[in-house]
């Protein structure tokens, strides 16, 4: 069922393939122990907390990295964007795109005891979309879902008001994975700290600032189908700690005292050797990105102006020296591990001072003021960039500080103000900015739609802050959404890669990418859809 | 005895006050600042409508600011925190769960800060000259370091690189030494300073002139004499002393990873988690103004004298 032969290499590197990435470490060492081993605890440190982990309700990274280990999901997404069955045997899927029906495995039990059944199915889609759960993300992913009609113990139908092509995806991610039926019935309250399902570790214990206690499921014998092995988890225990402070993550990884750490700042990655190796693995979704408001009357609806300051840019260097090389620029609005992702963006155009102020000359931004910069009919060429740092990672405020720099040399002003998470809001809310910057990780194309559609305005609670109608951008969105055909989907989704780059609607930075360090003697470790690491097929050697 | 009890009813009543007003001032702060805790709450980029409203209609920020605020009073005077926004749990609990960690911290970084003080005062006041000339250099360097460099830097010797402590989240005792110690390393500076300058005053006292006298040995004048009047400056300190050890726990548990009221704080305020951070404030208060209030009682059964000014 799975291979083998590339266990016997190195499993690291099989990690990395998974997700398609490119350093494979040297693995030298005590790395390539052939035989895994079966025991051991293996302490994780992750600078986030989940805030709860009910998988319905929580909307963070960290939420599916401990989740995972615990639900397993009705499919798995394979690196390609295809899906393989897991706690559903197989599926069909209606002519008409709006119902699916799941075939069950049979002999999988909950934790609880409660064997899978398709009341399971009903109970956490229901719960998912209950607006009691005040679910902050898993019922904004399957948006459409009308209800689950249990054929039989082993079968569910699920129906949709309208065919949507990313529902498998939604139903792949941890956020929905399948929980016990019996746990949901229980005690709302206490929900956030019992999480039920069915997956290779239990919950033992959650401490709250200190860590995540699981162990391993003795009964689990059924993991998706190209796992790294079958039957129970090789660890005993896994233990997931919340260390905030980088150098104190690192610091513990370098001396043995956790196995593996998250988010290593790039900075390290090179300097750690020795007895530490890091994997990467790229995210998938929606680049860094600035986002730009060319909705009609702003500065930047003239296309020769985004275009200006896309050519002011000198991405290249400015990517490689905040993240010493380890992060790649990017040029799609969708990264290189998102299913339809398409490479014919790349290079699409070049830093081009030059060119950049033909091109707003060209937009009637003839003239300079006294601090140089870009006059027209007695207005500056001023672009408002208010961003918060209470969400900011990966030291993008040096990119923006970068990008003002650099914009400056061709006389277009960048107001990079730091407001709190309040203010940005409010000023979102009030359309009063030119350009806005964020990442978002979900392995699934369709994110285009959310942040460009005119059917994901703020209005309709999507990402499309700006309320842009760009209708030939949106007609391929929808039409990619609504086709459940692969080569069609190619097709749509490459034409509305391009047509970002080519009118220049957003200007994507770099790809944001998991760094995680683990000491030599830490095998097996791949990395999920999300680009973070499962720990199912871990093990450690002795 | 009357007027005993009369200051002290006196000085209750203004305790009740001043935590009050830190609740308002609490209040007022964070409804001042721009931002909506709901979205703060919910935390993705755009939530819906629909949840926004529920979320805010179940924490009750749909009401009136003054509704609000009579409600907050009206649960602190019964002494309800109220509920968490973020963790779904009563104020009392988190706050009950985690004010042992900070006070075990506080306690130790207490010992382990005046011990040495203790030590380097009894040393060095008036004497050895070289010796408290070398100690006031360090005593300005440790009280003007920063409690975040001290501890990554206690992190780096004693845990990544010898070994002896956990790096994060030791409980027991191998866990408390390396956070204790980095807190502990600020605040001696200072009581040295206090400590070393209340004995040589009291060094110049006639008692210890008349001890000397009696044939007292230096050391023990300065240890069984001399201590106690030093150590008053100390204790009137104890407030401000309370004040530094929780501000330094908000630095010293987010770098050793440590659960505490000082994390729970910072967590709190990023999440704009309202009763959590008005509950940590009212209790730092209540605790602040309980010490103070200990503090003056000490003092009149100490010096007869404010006995009869407070009549």
């Amino acid at each position: 069922m799975h291979n083998r032969s590339s266990l016997r290499h190195s499993p690291l590197c099989v990690a990395l393939l998974v997700v398609g990435l490119t350093a494979c470490g040297t693995d030298s060492g005590g790395g390539t122990a052939s035989q895994p081993t079966t025991g051991g605890a293996l302490t994780y440190a992750t600078p986030v907390e989940p805030d709860c982990l009910d998988p319905a309700v929580s909307a963070r990274d960290v939420t599916a990295l401990v989740d995972r280990n615990i639900f397993d999901s009705l499919v798995q997404q394979k690196p390609d964007g295809s899906f393989q069955p897991w706690l559903a045997e197989r599926w069909e899927t209606a002519a008409d795109g709006r119902s699916y029906t799941f075939h069950l495995r049979t002999g999988v039990r909950f934790h609880d005891g409660t064997p899978l059944d398709a009341g399971a199915v009903k109970a956490t889609l229901d719960h998912a979309v209950d607006p009691a759960t005040e679910s902050r993300y898993a019922a904004g992913l399957i948006a459409g879902y009308q209800g689950t009609e249990v054929v039989d113990p082993h079968t569910a139908v699920v129906r949709l008001d309208r065919p949507n092509a990313s529902f498998l995806q939604a139903l792949s991610a941890p956020y929905l994975g399948i929980q016990s039926p019996r746990a949901l019935q229980g005690d709302p309250a206490g929900r956030c700290d019992k999480p039920v399902g069915s997956g290779p570790y239990r919950f033992v214990k959650w401490e709250k600032k200190v860590g995540v206690e699981l162990s391993r499921n003795p009964d689990y014998a059924w993991p998706p189908k190209d796992a790294g092995h079958t039957g129970p988890a090789r660890l005993d225990s896994l233990k997931i700690t919340f260390v905030p402070e980088d150098t104190v993550r690192v610091g513990a990884l370098t001396s043995g005292q956790v196995q593996a750490v998250a988010s290593v700042p790039p900075g390290r990655a090179k300097t750690l050797g020795g007895t530490v190796q890091v994997l990467r693995a790229e995210s998938p979704g929606a680049p860094y990105t600035i986002y730009f408001n060319s909705a009609p009357g702003t500065v930047l609806a003239d296309v020769r102006v985004r275009q200006a300051l896309r050519r002011a840019v000198d991405l290249d260097q400015l990517v490689k020296a905040v993240y010493f090389g380890q992060y790649q620029r990017a040029w799609s609005p969708l990264t290189p591990a998102t299913p339809f992702y398409d490479d014919a963006t790349k290079g699409a155009f070049t830093f081009d001072q030059a060119e950049a102020n033909r091109l707003l000359d060209e937009a009637g931004w003839t003239t300079r003021d006294g601090a140089g910069y870009r006059v027209r009919d007695g207005r500056r060429l001023t672009l408002r960039w208010p961003h918060t740092a209470d969400m900011e990672r990966d030291q993008r405020g040096l990119i923006g500080q970068g990008v003002q720099a650099q914009a400056r040399q061709v006389g277009i002003e960048i107001q990079y103000t730091q407001v709190d998470q309040g203010t940005i809001g409010e000023l979102i809310g009030k359309r009063a900015l030119d350009l806005f910057d964020v990442s978002f990780t979900r392995p699934e194309p369709d994110i285009l739609r959310y942040f460009f559609g005119t059917d994901s305005t703020l209005e309709k609670g999507g990402g499309n802050i700006f309320g842009l109608d760009i209708p030939g951008l949106d007609k391929l969105l929808t039409g990619g959404v609504s086709t459940l055909d692969q080569a069609e989907r190619t097709r749509l989704y490459a034409d509305a890669q391009r047509y970002v780059v080519d009118n220049a609607i957003s200007l994507p930075v770099y790809v944001p990418t998991s760094l995680v360090g683990v000491t030599r003697d830490v095998h097996g470790i791949e990395f999920g859809a999300g680009a973070y690491p499962l720990f199912y097929d871990a093990w450690i050697a002795r | 005895m009357i007027s005993a009890l009369r200051w002290l009813l006196r000085r209750l009543a203004l305790a009740v006050l001043v935590v009050l007003g830190a609740a308002t001032v609490a209040f007022a702060a964070l409804h001042l600042a721009p931002g909506d805790p709901v979205r703060a709450v919910i935390g993705t980029l755009n939530p819906s409508q629909d949840l926004v409203d529920r979320v805010r209609v179940d924490l009750g920020l749909d009401q009136p600011l003054a509704t609000q605020y009579g409600q907050l009073l009206g649960r602190l005077v019964t002494g309800d925190l109220g509920e968490s926004y973020q963790l779904h749990r009563p104020v009392a609990e988190v706050i009950a769960s985690e004010i042992g960690w900070t006070a075990q911290l506080a306690m130790a970084s207490l010992v382990l800060a005046l011990a040495p003080s203790v030590l380097l005062a009894v040393t060095t006041a008036g004497r050895r000259p070289a010796l408290r000339r070398l100690s006031t250099v360090l005593e300005l360097i440790t009280a003007s370091s920063p409690t975040f460099w001290i501890g990554t830097l206690l992190l780096a010797v004693f845990s990544f690189r010898l070994r002896l402590f956990p790096a994060a989240g030791g409980d027991g005792i191998e866990g408390l030494v390396l956070p204790a110690a980095a807190q502990a390393v600020g605040l001696i500076g200072i009581f040295t300073q206090v400590l070393r300058q209340s004995m040589e005053r009291a060094l110049d006292e006639p008692f210890a002139l008349s001890a000397r006298a009696r044939g007292t040995g230096e050391t023990a004048l300065r240890l069984r004499h001399a201590l106690r009047h030093a150590l008053i400056p100390v204790v009137t300190l104890s407030g401000w002393i309370t004040g530094a050890l929780f501000s330094g726990a908000v630095v010293v548990e987010t770098v050793f990873s440590r659960p505490g009221l000082g994390r729970t704080l910072v967590t709190a305020i990023l999440g704009r988690d309202l009763p959590v951070v008005i509950g940590v404030v009212v209790v730092a208060a209540a605790l602040f103004t309980l010490i103070n209030l200990v503090v003056d009682l000490l003092y009149r059964v100490v010096d007869p004298r404010l006995r009869e000014q407070a009549a």
